[in-house]
């Protein structure tokens, strides 16, 4: 069943193209929202009023489709342009670019998210597989469909999380709601609508990759964390604490004085390079969540 | 309406919007949502509205990403969930800030309007 103001949605949502797909599927919610609610009491109000003739004046005071494309899409300039800071004088040399990264608080906010997605990606990935197998073994059982669904659903709100989670940590603008169900399409409707949803399966692609993907973002930012700082109190580690810099069968091996300044400059060097490296994955990651957690037109 | 009016309404509306829903939100005894938000405001403005009621949403948004606003959503009856606001302590703070602000342009440009010498 089409509701009557499906039409009016699909202009706003050709009208919102080149937004933000965050803040296209933000304004398409508000709209929805909106003229259920305005519908639902005007119908109360004059009963025995066809939805089309009232729906008119509703969208009036809405505003046209392309007026209300045009507030969100100037809302969005306006945002957008507030969070990022206007350079100081003019652009950097990639050399300050390089060493400036223990500035830029989105480089510590990546090598947060690459810690925690190890943890994130394991609790995804059971769910996800949990959920799959689960489904599919109870598929021939009355419980089975039912089961499908929920799980199905459940992978919606895990989306929306993971979104929010991206959001504040790496700074990629993510939708601030779930996905609307369309309630007329009645209980058989909206489970078919589920199933025929790319969203729906491109966020439990998410979650299955996101195990592979955390394990590899937490080893590298892990392992080249550690190696830096080794390298950089190596001389204390040598002539304080007189460790070796490494052992094998019974003797020890010391690097030479001359090399410590070397050394220590080394692991400097590597620590802001991992710095950069994890603002670089986090700007990646960022991109690649958009495109398979939001839906795109 | 001609053009230049709306024009000139349309930059009006553009800073005092969020006045305005600042000071509807920050009234209600308990957090309200959009549709409440616009019938609030039409029930003031009479026939001329001030601004599309589509317009209101993302300036709701946009207070709530500067931490004036907190927003829950919750599910409906029937339709959509709806995103249900409230003022945030910020908000209030920012609301007493912002009336002052508005009073002195507002006395200012009613002292230019009447041609008083205003110095």
């Amino acid at each position: 069943m089409r509701r009557p103001f499906d039409d009016y949605l699909s202009r706003l949502r050709k009208a919102l193209i080149g937004a933000d797909p965050a803040t296209i599927q933000d304004a398409l919610s508000d709209a929805e929202e909106h003229l259920t609610t305005a519908l639902e009491q005007a119908l109360e109000k004059e009963c025995g009023a066809s939805p089309e003739s009232v729906l008119e004046g509703i969208v009036q005071k809405y505003g046209a489709p392309e007026e209300v494309a045009a507030a969100y899409k100037e809302m969005e300039a306006m945002t957008t342009s507030a969070l990022i800071r206007p350079r100081a004088a003019g652009p950097k040399s990639p050399v300050r670019r390089f060493f400036g990264v223990f500035g830029d608080i989105r480089a510590y906010a990546a090598v947060l998210y690459m810690c925690l997605s190890l943890v994130t990606g394991t609790i995804y990935f059971t769910w996800a597989v949990t959920g799959l197998s689960l489904s599919a073994g109870l598929i021939i059982l009355v419980i089975g469909l039912p089961f499908l669904v929920l799980f199905l659903l459940s992978t919606r709100g895990i989306a929306l999380i993971e979104g929010r989670l991206v959001e504040a940590v790496l700074g990629e603008r993510m939708p601030r709601r779930p996905v609307f169900f369309r309630r007329d399409l009645g209980l058989w409707g909206g489970i078919k609508a589920l199933f025929r949803d790319r969203t729906t399966w491109l966020a439990i692609l998410y979650m299955v990759l996101q195990l592979p993907l955390g394990i590899v973002y937490f080893t590298l930012i892990v392992t080249l964390v550690a190696v830096s700082l080794a390298l950089i109190v190596e001389p204390v580690l040598t002539y304080v604490f007189f460790l070796p810099m490494y052992q094998t069968h019974g003797h020890d091996f010391y690097l030479p004085g001359w090399s410590m300044p070397f050394v220590v400059i080394g692991g400097v060097l590597l620590l802001v390079a991992t710095f950069n490296v994890a603002r670089g994955i986090g700007r990646l990651h960022g991109r690649y969540a958009k495109a398979l957690l939001v839906k795109g037109e | 309406m001609r053009d230049v009016d709306r024009k000139f309404q349309k930059e009006l509306n553009a800073g005092t919007a969020a006045l305005v829903l600042l000071s509807i939100v920050s009234r209600a005894s308990e957090p309200i949502y959009g549709y409440q938000i616009a019938r609030l405001m039409d029930a003031g403005t009479g026939e001329s509205p001030m601004m599309k009621q589509g317009a209101l949403y993302p300036v709701l948004r946009s207070l709530e990403r500067m931490g004036l606003f907190q927003s829950t959503v919750e599910p409906s009856v029937a339709g959509p969930p709806r995103r249900y606001y409230r003022v945030t302590d910020d908000g209030r703070a920012a609301l007493s800030r912002w009336v002052g602000i508005w009073n002195e342009n507002k006395d200012f440009i009613d002292a230019v309007l009447k041609g008083t010498d205003h110095a």
